[in-house]
């Protein structure tokens, strides 16, 4: 195998690209649109709430879903990860969810005086709310927002534009400036998740407090971004590009994915286990909210789609690297992120989970939204970064 | 074992590139001569595919001994907590799952870890293996360097025929320096002198630690056992203490403080008890405990029936009250009551031994027995 074939591009396959079969496109257009109605619907047929609600649900979850992938690529650069450049444009690509989420994040702080009691008008009567008026106020909770999310282009600016043009000039250089910008990435990104978390899920109940919240939301965040690109991963490769794509790899995106299942919920029963162990009033209604009466049904299915399936699905040695295992374990992960945020959120909302059309509405549209944007995203620049100089090395990976 | 011609342990052909030794590990395997063994300095990737070697079992040991471990941890705890010391702690309840599930986690990684190390180590790896014959062959200094050994190998070792035949298929396999190694001599660890120096090193360890424990005892001060429990912050009578105004560990109670079960009782005479109305309600239980606590106090001189014949009269030639007499039966219950408190004649105070409930759970039971020993028809069931 030489690098020399991958420098052409001749081994991306790049002669099977074009835009896939129009009839997908087409059905998810419609399902999209069709979502677009009912979220149209949903303020004037189910109330103002619940229509924020979920938009900030699938707000926070492609934001979580993008940074998660941005961390990805990321991380490679900054432990010069060898195994992964192959598979590094997937995740670039996935990063490139930030553009859009910066209007849809602009349109969710509409849900400020709806759901969020710190920034209501009433908020400076109340004395528990009364000294964190300036932070959980409107103003700056929204300059807040938007600040993050502008400077969350900054990594996508530098790591993936770079990493695209790198494609077209073959400079090294870019290499070197991306494993020194990496460690700055991961200051930015700690504090995207950790101001996502504390403010989109703490400011619904600001008188509840938790420290761990933002590793929380970060492992669901990873989670997500990683069973993006290995369905985008596997998708790519059932069409015949990212042909030298091997076992090996799969079985790194396996591990990972593994791992990580086993580090969310090592987070999240450390959180429960500490509060209930505490029992302090003003921590442990939040969980009273989400174990208790129908929501438990939800709790548990989000242990059994978050921890139990993946875990044991992932387990053997095989299991990781087996395309068809693989695809399966990520869509229920990303089933399960959606849960897990679901389960932040929509307790929020009342003592009886609401699931019907209006969910259904907003999965339409924001899902057929990021896979047609996700799909369009894939046919920017190369499969592979074939400028990078270690794309060679990422090739011969063996476990 | 000492017998060289018996059979050798393997042989060892030598090959000077990874590639050489990968294409000639499949025409060596096409013969069948026993187990292949590749010895290189470093790892070579595909060798284990290429030698047909089995998937490890460790992975399934492993999972096996986790699941164990969590299932062990869960039962255990679940029984100890809930079963047989049941034990309320910070005020949850004794079978809290939550509180096992650290536990759990933490045995479950013992055990998979134990059984990763001591498992590859000691079932998989066959150590502690004291002098590989690999190690003595005069090939050890290229394979630690720069040479890649492909070894025959056979269970119980090589006959003559076998090593033959090895040794023609790896020399058609293109093999550089050919080598037979013979079967290792058994170790001296079990000769009668091994055995013998073996006791008497675990001899000269006891009575070395003997010594040591002696004189670390004479020499040492020797700590109590548990100090801590001595070292709480507590109140200790007729000592002095920091905390109160006066400087005095011991203070009179606050004024007004009643004891728990010990009301006041202003009465001086059992007579002026008399009016007191006896609070316990007539049920099986008070009957219960007032009949458990007259057999224990009463019934002594009283008599089990009340009576007033129980062996210790004519012992002591003492005349107890007789409950049951006509002058006995009029007395009401607070006038007993008073009895029991005060005493009388030679009946001494029962106030120290029976608790306030108890003095009038008692009083119901004395009520029984004189109903019981006058009994009417219609208190016939």
């Amino acid at each position: 195998m030489s690098v020399k074939g991958v420098m052409s591009g001749e081994r991306t396959g790049r002669a099977t690209r074009g835009v896939p079969p129009t009839v997908t496109g087409r059905v998810l257009w419609s399902l999209t649109v069709l979502g677009g109605c009912g979220v149209a619907a949903t303020p004037f047929a189910a109330g103002a709430a619940r229509f924020w609600a979920n938009w900030m649900l699938w707000f926070l979850y492609l934001l979580t879903l993008a940074l998660g992938a941005l961390f990805l690529v990321a991380l490679e650069h900054l432990v010069s990860a060898r195994w992964s450049v192959p598979l590094r444009r997937i995740p670039e690509r996935v990063a490139s969810l930030l553009l859009p989420l910066v209007a849809v994040g602009a349109v969710a702080l509409g849900a400020l005086p709806v759901l969020f009691p710190g920034a209501r008008a009433e908020a400076a009567a109340d004395p528990h709310l009364a000294g964190k008026a300036f932070w959980l106020g409107a103003p700056f909770f929204s300059a807040r927002v938007m600040g993050c999310l502008l400077l969350g282009l900054l990594p996508l600016w530098v790591l993936v534009r770079g990493s695209l043009r790198q494609d077209l000039d073959r400079d090294p250089a870019f290499t070197v400036r991306a494993r020194r910008f990496a460690p700055a990435c991961m200051a930015i990104f700690a504090l995207l998740v950790t101001e996502a978390a504390f403010d989109w899920i703490g400011g619904l109940e600001p008188e509840w407090y938790s420290d761990v919240i933002g590793v929380y939301l970060f492992a669901g965040a990873f989670l997500a971004g990683l069973a993006t690109t290995t369905l985008a991963v596997l998708y790519l490769k059932g069409r015949g590009r990212l042909g030298d794509i091997r076992f090996d790899h799969l079985y790194n995106l396996g591990g990972f994915l593994f791992g990580f299942t086993v580090f969310w919920s090592y987070i999240a029963f450390a959180q429960y286990m500490l509060m209930w162990y505490a029992n302090l009033p003003d921590e442990v209604h939040w969980y009273q909210a989400r174990i208790q009466g129908p929501w438990l049904g939800v709790a548990l299915l989000l242990a059994a789609l978050h921890f139990l399936v993946p875990f044991f699905a992932l387990v053997t040695r095989d299991a990781k690297g087996d395309p068809g295992r693989l695809r399966w374990v990520a869509v229920v992960l990303l089933a399960a992120h959606w849960l897990d945020l679901y389960w932040l959120i929509f307790p929020q909302l009342g003592r009886t989970p609401l699931g019907s059309w209006p969910e259904l509405s907003f999965a339409l549209l924001f899902g057929g939204g990021t896979v047609l944007w996700l799909r369009g995203a894939m046919e920017k620049g190369e499969d592979m970064p074939v400028g990078d100089p270690f794309l060679g090395e990422g090739l011969e990976f063996r476990l | 074992m000492t017998d060289l011609n018996a059979g050798s342990f393997a042989v060892l052909g030598l090959f000077d590139s990874p590639d050489a030794l990968m294409a000639a590990i499949p025409r060596v395997r096409a013969r069948a001569l026993g187990r292949l063994e590749a010895y290189t300095p470093y790892p070579v990737h595909g060798l284990d595919e290429a030698l047909g070697l089995r998937r490890s079992p460790l992975g399934g040991m492993v999972l096996v001994m986790g699941v164990l471990g969590v299932v062990a941890a869960l039962v255990f705890q679940g029984w100890l907590s809930a079963v047989d010391y049941p034990l309320v702690t910070g005020g949850k309840a004794p079978s809290s799952w939550q509180a096992f599930v650290p536990i759990m986690f933490e045995i479950m990684v013992l055990f998979a870890t134990f059984t990763a190390g001591l498992g590859m180590l000691l079932l998989l790896n066959r150590l502690p293996y004291f002098g590989h014959p690999v190690l003595q062959s005069r090939a050890i200094r290229g394979i630690t360097r720069d040479r890649f050994a492909l070894a025959v190998e056979a269970d119980g070792g090589l006959d003559p025929a076998a090593a033959a035949s090895a040794r023609s298929a790896l020399e058609a396999a293109g093999a550089l320096d050919i080598e037979v190694l013979p079967e290792p001599a058994a170790g001296p660890l079990f000769t009668a002198e091994g055995i013998q120096r073996t006791l008497a090193a675990i001899v000269a360890a006891c009575v070395g630690a003997g010594m040591l424990m002696y004189w670390a005892v004479k020499l040492m001060p020797v700590l109590p056992p548990m100090s801590h429990i001595l070292e709480q912050p507590r109140l200790n009578p007729q000592a002095p203490s920091t905390f109160f105004r006066d400087g005095h560990g011991m203070q009179l109670p606050v004024p007004g403080t009643v004891a728990r079960g010990f009301l006041p009782f202003p009465a001086r005479t059992p007579e002026a008890a008399a009016g007191m109305v006896n609070p316990l309600p007539v049920t099986r239980a008070v009957l219960a405990r007032g009949r458990s606590e007259y057999q224990v106090r009463c019934a002594v001189c009283h008599g089990a029936l009340g009576d007033g014949v129980p062996t210790l009269t004519a012992a002591y030639g003492a005349k107890p009250a007789n409950l049951l007499a006509p002058a006995n039966l009029a007395l009401s219950d607070g006038r007993i009551y008073g009895t029991i408190v005060l005493g009388k004649n030679a009946m001494p105070s029962y106030a120290a031994d029976l608790a306030e409930d108890d003095r009038w759970a008692v009083v119901h039971y004395v009520r029984a027995l004189q109903r019981a020993q006058h009994a009417k028809d219609e208190d016939l069931p």
